[in-house]
């Protein structure tokens, strides 16, 4: 039997594909004059910090210290999902293309994506001589970054929804307002709630190294127990911080799932 | 008309709405928002505002430049080693082509726990495990990319169309080549899409790297912070949006090239 033979055109692009990924990294590499010695002595040094970091510093003084810093963190996130969720649930209207005019959603999407382009960090220490040294930085960083992305996911959202209810509504006399309220609301909202939520799980770990330009949190502790080199108590910081953030990420998947999935009802 | 009855408040709803308004008051309280501080602070914004609005070009074009380029060859090796290293091992941690429960659950765990340390922690470890430089940099992305690729690509494989691997077991494969043969072949598309997105993220994550001393632009970023030369950050920060809009158009264009 003879096999047909494979088109020409996607083997170029596959090995030329292959080639250029090949070179990028050749080239970052002797950019960054990284050799292979250093990944294989790598693991050696790592395995020796990680060996510093137990056993872990539990004294009363150093759990004093930390716990109410990995809280702070805690708090900032929570905080600043809260203003991202408020701000960005009427912007998010103004930027859909199917309910709002076409001219005022391309403004608005633009203006979301300028706001997404900026880290957190970068906007923490523009924010620093003016809100000072402390979580209030750190808040206002994570809010105005979360009501970029925020926006831009729940647009797409109130995009995505079936537009019959909309019509019935206005057809049985309802106005524009009543079409948003009655009609887009309660399609968007359980998505809309799970992005929230899955939000608060990402600014939970930028919250965490806001501290390292002074914006509040755990991570100004982090950086400085290993700078001083008290590896102990950095471990501890680090044990700290993953339980945190574990618990509310299984906390939160959990309510998400059973926000989308809804419950069950008998009749 | 007999109408239906509503059904009652669920559980979740009757102890969560109050809770999380409690809570959000309680976060605010604790972040300690003062409005009299907040004003008198509002009148040192003229400290960054003035400086902000009045970049520098000329230094930042002979200083930034070749930090921005560390920076991008850092999201490239990183990105590139990471989601190679990230594509072995969700196959080993998707349920769909791992058939003992117990190493599957090693992997999982292992990459949820990669997950839960944010970027810059990375950073700060390796910065102090293998020296000041880029190479940390590297390291801390690679981890990046390994949790976020496995998290996406596990999950992909884990909804594959199982046919094909039956098909090529019953042909006389064994489980590693029916894999290697018909469950690579279905999550490919998928990965380069995931690739490009987490070169995106790469772009962006390592700018920031340098506040802790992993090497790239931030470093500068950094120094002239801390003697608030905001006039000559300002112009790094423009160049460095340029950089992320032209490399994120480059990645959309390709995507809808290869897919």
């Amino acid at each position: 039997m003879k096999i047909p033979e494979q088109p020409l055109g996607p083997k170029i692009l596959r090995y030329s594909i292959t080639t250029l990924i090949v070179f990028a990294s050749i080239w970052s590499a002797s950019g960054l004059e990284i050799t292979p010695e250093r990944f294989l002595t790598a693991p050696t040094k790592i395995w020796q910090l990680v060996s510093q970091l137990f056993p872990l510093d539990l004294s009363s003084e150093a759990i004093n210290r930390i716990v109410p810093k990995v809280g702070e963190s805690l708090f900032i996130a929570w905080a600043g999902t809260v203003i991202g969720a408020i701000f960005s649930f009427p912007i998010s209207f103004l930027a859909a293309n199917n309910v709002s005019i076409n001219f005022v959603s391309r403004i608005t999407k633009q203006v979301l994506n300028v706001i997404r382009a900026f880290p957190e960090l970068i906007l923490a220490f523009v924010f620093l001589p003016i809100t000072g040294l402390g979580p209030l930085t750190g808040t206002l960083a994570v809010g105005i970054h979360s009501i970029g992305t925020l926006g831009k996911l729940s647009s797409e959202v109130i995009e995505g929804i079936n537009p019959g209810p909309l019509e019935s509504i206005k057809s049985s006399g309802g106005s524009k307002i009543n079409e948003l309220l009655f009609g887009v609301v309660p399609q968007i909202m359980p998505t809309v709630t799970s992005y929230w939520l899955y939000r608060f799980e990402i600014n939970l770990r930028a919250s965490a190294v806001l501290g390292v330009v002074g914006a509040g949190g755990v991570g100004a502790e982090l950086i400085n127990q290993l700078r001083f080199r008290d590896f102990p108590r950095a471990g501890t910081v680090l044990v700290v911080t993953i339980l945190m953030v574990l618990t509310v990420d299984t906390i939160s998947a959990a309510i998400r799932r059973r926000i989308i999935k809804g419950r069950e009802i008998k009749i | 008309m007999n109408r239906p009855r509503k059904p009652l408040p669920s559980l979740l709803s009757i102890l969560g709405y109050p809770f999380t308004v409690f809570f959000t008051i309680y976060s605010f309280l604790q972040i300690g928002f003062n409005l009299e501080d907040f004003k008198t602070n509002l009148q040192n914004r003229k400290i960054v505002t003035d400086p902000l609005f009045n970049p520098k070009w000329s230094w930042a074009f002979e200083n930034a430049a070749q930090a921005l380029i560390e920076t991008i060859q850092i999201a490239i090796l990183a990105s590139i080693l990471g989601c190679f290293i990230a594509l072995p091992l969700s196959f080993y941690a998707s349920k769909a082509t791992n058939q003992s429960t117990f190493s599957y659950s090693i992997y999982k765990s292992f990459l949820n726990f990669i997950r839960t340390i944010p970027d810059l922690f990375w950073a700060m470890l390796f910065t102090v495990a293998v020296g000041l430089g880029p190479f940390a940099g590297v390291l801390a992305l690679v981890m990046f990319s390994v949790a976020i690729m496995g998290k996406l690509l596990s999950e992909t494989i884990d909804s594959i169309d199982l046919g094909p691997l039956e098909a090529a077991k019953a042909s006389g494969a064994k489980h590693n080549q029916a894999v290697f043969t018909s469950a690579l072949p279905q999550i490919l598309p998928n990965f380069t899409a995931y690739f490009l997105y987490i070169f995106e993220l790469c772009i962006r994550a390592s700018v920031i790297l340098g506040l802790v001393g992993a090497g790239g632009v931030g470093r500068i970023i950094e120094t002239q912070r801390i003697f608030l030369r905001f006039d000559r950050i300002t112009p790094i920060i423009v160049l460095i949006l340029i950089a992320v809009i032209a490399i994120e158009q480059f990645s959309v264009w390709l995507r809808r090239k290869i897919l």
